[in-house]
């Protein structure tokens, strides 16, 4: 017990004309089981009270407290200090906007990808929810549930190379979106209108196969296999609208179209 | 000045707040929904178990109706609970998780087949049936009767608010993330929209609507080891009690979890010692027994915690950094159940902890979980003393939970309520006119930011806002946990008393530009501690104990004094709030009675009082056999 | 419904899947030639005469003659096809540089590595095979002449890994951009990227060591 922890903070407020973007270093006692969590609020609370950053459930559920820790983007709530050197650089999440030292604007990213992705179920049906339920496989739910448990903390967008480039590339949280609709035999959309969505450079053309996404999402979230997925079903989409007679193979049959559920790791 | 209209204004996009958007939007009514964080973040997403409805899918929740999780709900609240909520909220609780599930959410399924499931740590069969295959399924849970908790895995709350997200995006409502609510606007009888701290600019705007409806959440954080996430800080229940004259219903009423770790006090699931898990002290030794012969670790939740505060004060308790503890011990259940069944404990130790609970302890303590407390609201939604101003989630006291809720029932109340209140405030809307003056907007903004430029200038004081919530959390935990006692709460009162004092004090450290944290925290630590008191002077008037208020005291449950409702209302200017009480409830559909669980001797009501309020209507005898015949059934399983 | 939620009314159509499938086969088709390129050389560690015999055999099928321009033509298309993800502003260049340095990310880097060696190839490559096919029909001595000359020789040191880095790598991420690479075998599909990077890199030194001692007459 008792490493002498040495932060490394980047430190920029926007909305403050005098500041400008600048390292800041500060000192504390490590204890035991120690987080980022405890540890940013313990400087927060006894050395430097204006330091922004956010947390929200402190729990690795919310995802609110995405930054880059040591190089990598990961959640500052389920990282131990004892798993890092005692020298623990902090930046913001690049591509977000940044609100204030530590802290980035995914909300309004996301949002904007809700409606780039549509994510929502599209049925023309009907439903009275007082009438018995429609039947699903349990299987199937718990793969929709694979891919519905991204939260969304943008680490998978922050380790995208082309992201970073490209702002118009949607990135992995957005592809898996469309993934986790596809799966979901509630919503009616035909692989042609996810092509519509997806199928250009700043969908899953884009991807260049770096797997950064994959290596960094905090909730493991089988994206390595849903961008390869996406890439072949919509790649055969192309081809079968160029040559019609080919959209009668069956791509299951082929098994180049496998579902591929998460959970290898 | 940035000012925003529109007809109804909810403040909280968790599953209540959304779900209220819906309705109005689906209406044709323009909403705008606020959120400190993006909507995903709200807490509602970290809730895992489940939303309790009776659907009886399940070959484990076979005979299951409303009336059987009606008696579970009032038994659980000890009686506390409003008996027309109660049955408003079970009949419509499986209407609403088809709806979800018509929006998208993927409940698990029944799977037919023989399969098996622990209880008690011994391992029993059930076979599901095959007509019943892909309906939704259902999880058990403490204090039901059946089977009844459908759920996603182990992220329920989180699969329910990514569909009534992407419903809110396919409606096009308006959820604005990162503002907060700091004041309503009203003029002390209508309330028409709020003043908000934009948080990422840190400027101020206005938002003014016909509607406002708050879902907040809960206000866990005033404790210093709380489940909550860091946003559950009472700013709702704050804002509306500034107006003095909106109540909070049953202040005294806080649940307390047993195993939250230690430190963070993040939850680990009651699945634990469901499955055999075991509770020791720093010998290492078994004690649960030793107070509860017969239930052991699976006595109810306010009974373990209780028993485990009795035995840390007995120094039995493990020393840490991070205060006292104890430790539950799942290492006999072995990897194959720890890896499968409780796979997000198992990640939590691994993230949180670093112990590998396999071979490791797991450091808990009983901790703050859930408000029962809450802005009081009628069955419609509508909060007392405000027109125009609603409620519904953990923020409001509906009051469906009473003393003690069940687990399960507070995340379905958020949608169940939320659609009901929803459509409640569709109905007030509409034909519902009311003007809005730039006057009393620029008297709520000017005020605000008189208070802002207050503590950035330290004109009041250099009191640190750090030190004296600390203060408030630690008084809390001391006093108003889950032993509560007239000695400690006179005394927790006078502490509080002097921190509200000091609280009026504050001035930032920092500058105080942007979105700055510590101005934030300043702006609603009087309030915070406002709440405090509330409770600990509710706590201390009632003196009996029911569901999760356990006075030393007196530990018995008073029906004759007190089956009623704690109304605490804080007038402008005053120091202490006033508290007044209503009836718990206007009909007694299930008379109060014995819980069947958590002994305790009962004082019982007049009863010519609660048979002058009994619904049950002569005529009616088959409703009222199949009601008692469900709350039998409750008792019976639960022995 | 959102205001904003037709936004992608026009659409580029099928563009960028035609494009992206080019780029696939074009670079599948250009790892399939190098690996046939490298048995004619290699040819050479067991006798000059077997590759002059296997140049022999291109040459009277006319498949050196055709292939070699086909196979220039693949390459440049390659080049286009690949450009349009290779960082070429500086802005680009600055943020995939900084990107790499802060992830410290084995995949991200070999992806930089694959950008950088992909330009190194287009002009040395493009040299190479400019002189190869202005001197048909090609023999162990022609070649053994000219990579005997001193700044030959390192120009063939240079190419060589340059290529063998381009060509494996590419390889391995085709089959993980298209998902034939699940992550379960990535970690086994990533030692046989490098055993076969390291396997060709033994054979091409060998070649050129071959080469280098082949005596002229």
């Amino acid at each position: 017990m008792g490493r002498k922890l040495q932060f490394e903070i980047f430190r920029f407020n926007p909305q403050d004309p005098l500041s400008v973007p600048r390292m800041q270093t500060y000192f504390l006692e490590e204890t035991d089981k120690m987080t980022l969590y405890i540890a940013l609020n313990r400087l927060r609370e006894e050395q430097d009270p204006s330091l922004i950053f956010d947390f929200c459930c402190r729990a690795g559920i919310c995802g609110a407290c995405a930054m880059v820790i040591n190089g990598r983007p990961g959640l500052a709530c389920q990282t131990q200090t004892k798993d890092q050197p005692a020298k623990i650089i902090l930046h913001p999440l690049p591509v977000f906007k940044l609100i204030g030292d530590l802290s980035v604007d995914t909300g309004v990213w996301f949002r904007e990808m809700y409606n780039k992705t549509e994510s929502w179920i599209h049925t023309n049906k009907v439903i009275d929810p007082h009438q018995q339920e429609e039947r699903m496989e349990n299987e199937v739910a718990e793969q929709i549930y694979e891919l519905e448990r991204c939260i969304e903390c943008g680490c998978c967008i922050a380790a995208c190379g082309t992201a970073r480039m490209r702002d118009d590339f949607m990135g992995a949280a957005a592809l898996n979106r469309i993934a986790r609709f596809m799966v979901d035999p509630r919503d009616e959309r035909s692989e042609d209108d996810f092509f519509e969505v997806i199928g250009t450079d700043a969908g899953i053309f884009g991807c260049m196969g770096l797997l950064g996404c994959e290596d960094v999402c905090p909730k493991q979230l089988p994206l390595q296999n849903q961008l390869g997925y996406l890439r072949r079903k919509m790649g055969i989409t192309a081809v079968k609208q160029l040559v019609p007679a080919l959209g009668k193979i069956k791509l299951d049959k082929l098994k180049i179209g496998k579902f591929i559920p998460g959970g290898d790791k | 000045m940035q000012t925003y209209y529109s007809d109804l204004l909810v403040v909280g996009a968790g599953l209540a707040g959304e779900r209220m958007a819906i309705e109005a939007a689906v209406n044709g009514f323009d909403v705008i929904c606020l959120s400190i964080v993006p909507a995903r973040r709200s807490h509602s997403s970290a809730a895992q178990g489940g939303m309790q409805a009776a659907l009886g899918n399940s070959v484990m929740g076979e005979g299951d109706s409303p009336d059987v999780h009606f008696a579970d709900t009032v038994k659980g609240s000890d009686w506390g609970a409003d008996q027309e909520c109660a049955r408003l909220f079970v009949e419509n609780a499986p209407i609403e998780m088809r709806q979800l599930c018509a929006w998208g959410v993927p409940w698990n399924r029944v799977q037919a087949g023989k399969d098996y499931y622990f209880k008690g740590g011994e391992r029993f069969e059930k076979e599901e049936k095959k007509e019943k295959e892909g309906l939704i399924t259902a999880r058990n849970f403490g204090g039901t009767a059946k089977w009844r908790t459908c759920y996603t895995s182990d992220g329920t709350g989180h699969a329910v608010m990514c569909t009534l997200d992407n419903r809110a995006a396919q409606l096009g409502i308006r959820i604005m993330d990162r503002k907060e609510a700091i004041a309503l606007i009203h003029d002390g009888s209508v309330c028409t929209g709020a003043v908000v701290r934009c948080l990422r600019t840190g400027q101020l705007e206005v938002f003014r609507a016909k509607a406002t409806a708050m879902a907040t959440g809960g206000f866990g954080r005033i404790y210093k080891a709380t489940t909550n996430a860091v946003i559950c800080d009472g700013g709702g229940h704050i804002i509306a009690m500034d107006t003095g004259v909106v109540p909070l219903g049953n202040p005294e009423a806080i649940q307390f979890h047993p195993t939250g770790i230690v430190p963070t006090d993040i939850l680990v699931t009651e699945g634990c010692r469901g499955d055999g898990g075991t509770l020791l002290d720093v010998n290492e030794e078994r004690f649960m027994q030793i107070y509860e012969p017969e239930k052991a670790e699976l006595a109810s939740r306010d009974v373990v915690s209780r028993r485990m505060t009795e035995h840390m004060r007995a120094g039995k308790g493990v020393p840490s950094p991070y205060g006292e503890h104890l430790w539950l011990d799942i290492r006999h259940l072995g990897d194959k159940h720890i890896s499968t069944k409780l796979r997000e404990v198992d990640d939590i130790c691994k993230h949180f902890l670093a112990i590998d609970p396999r071979v490791q302890l797991i450091p808990v303590r009983p901790t703050q979980h859930y408000t029962m407390a809450g802005l009081r609201t009628n069955k419609d939604g509508a909060c007392y003393g405000m027109k125009g101003l609603f409620a519904a989630g953990e923020v409001a006291c509906w009051d469906m939970h009473g003393f003690n809720r069940l687990g399960g029932n507070s995340l379905a109340e958020t949608c169940v309520a939320g659609g009901i209140v929803g459509k409640k405030i569709v109905e007030f809307l509409q034909g519902y006119e009311v003007s809005f003056g730039t006057k009393e907007a620029h008297d709520a903004v000017a005020k605000q930011q008189d208070r802002i430029n207050a503590l950035i200038k330290r004109r009041n004081g250099g009191e640190n806002v750090y030190e004296v919530r600390g203060i408030l959390q630690q008084a809390m935990m001391d006093h108003c946990f889950v032993f509560r006692n007239h000695e400690g709460l006179s005394k927790c009162i006078d502490i509080l008393q002097e921190a509200l004092g000091r609280a009026r004090k504050v001035g930032l450290t920092s500058d105080g530009k942007g979105v700055n944290h510590e101005l934030a925290a300043a702006l609603k630590l009087e309030g915070q501690i406002k709440l405090g008191l509330c409770i600990a002077k509710a706590a201390l008037e009632r003196t009996e104990s029911r569901g999760s208020h356990n006075r030393e005291d007196y530990p018995e449950r008073n029906d004759r004094d007190w089956l009623n409702r704690t109304l605490a209302v804080w007038p402008e200017g005053a120091d202490m709030p006033s508290l007044s009480y209503e009836d718990a409830t206007k009909v007694f559909e299930l008379p109060p009675g014995d819980r069947g669980y958590g002994g305790g001797k009962i004082i019982p009501a007049d009863p010519a009082k609660i048979s002058g309020k009994s619904a049950v209507e002569a005529g009616n005898e088959n409703g009222e056999d199949a009601k008692s015949g469900g709350a039998k059934s409750g008792s019976k399983k639960k022995s | 419904m959102a205001v904003n939620a037709t936004m992608h009314v026009a659409r580029p159509g099928r563009r960028d899947a035609c494009l992206d499938w080019l780029q696939m086969l074009s670079g599948a088709s250009l790892v399939l030639f190098m690996w046939c390129h490298m048995i004619l050389v290699s040819s050479v560690i067991i006798s000059p005469k077997v590759m002059d015999a296997i140049a022999w055999f291109f040459e009277a099928t006319y498949m050196a003659q055709l292939g070699g321009p086909v196979i220039g033509i693949v390459f440049l298309f390659h080049f286009i096809l690949a450009a349009r993800k290779i960082p070429f502003t500086s802005y680009e260049q600055k943020t995939i540089w900084e990107h790499a340095k802060m992830m410290m990310h084995r995949d991200t880097w070999l992806w930089v590595v694959q950008a950088v060696t992909a330009m190194i190839v287009l002009i040395m490559g493009g040299i190479h095979m400019w002189v190869v096919l202005n001197d048909l029909p090609i023999t162990a001595m022609k070649s053994a002449a000219r990579m005997q000359q001193t700044g030959w020789t390192i120009f063939y040191l240079i190419l060589l890994p340059m290529v063998e880095l381009h060509v494996s790598i590419g390889f391995y991420r085709i089959l993980v951009k298209w998902g034939v690479i699940s992550n379960k075998t990535r970690p086994l599909a990533k030692r046989g990227e490098y055993l076969l990077l390291a396997t060709f890199l033994f054979i091409g030194f060998l070649t050129i060591i071959r080469f280098l001692t082949l005596a002229i007459h």
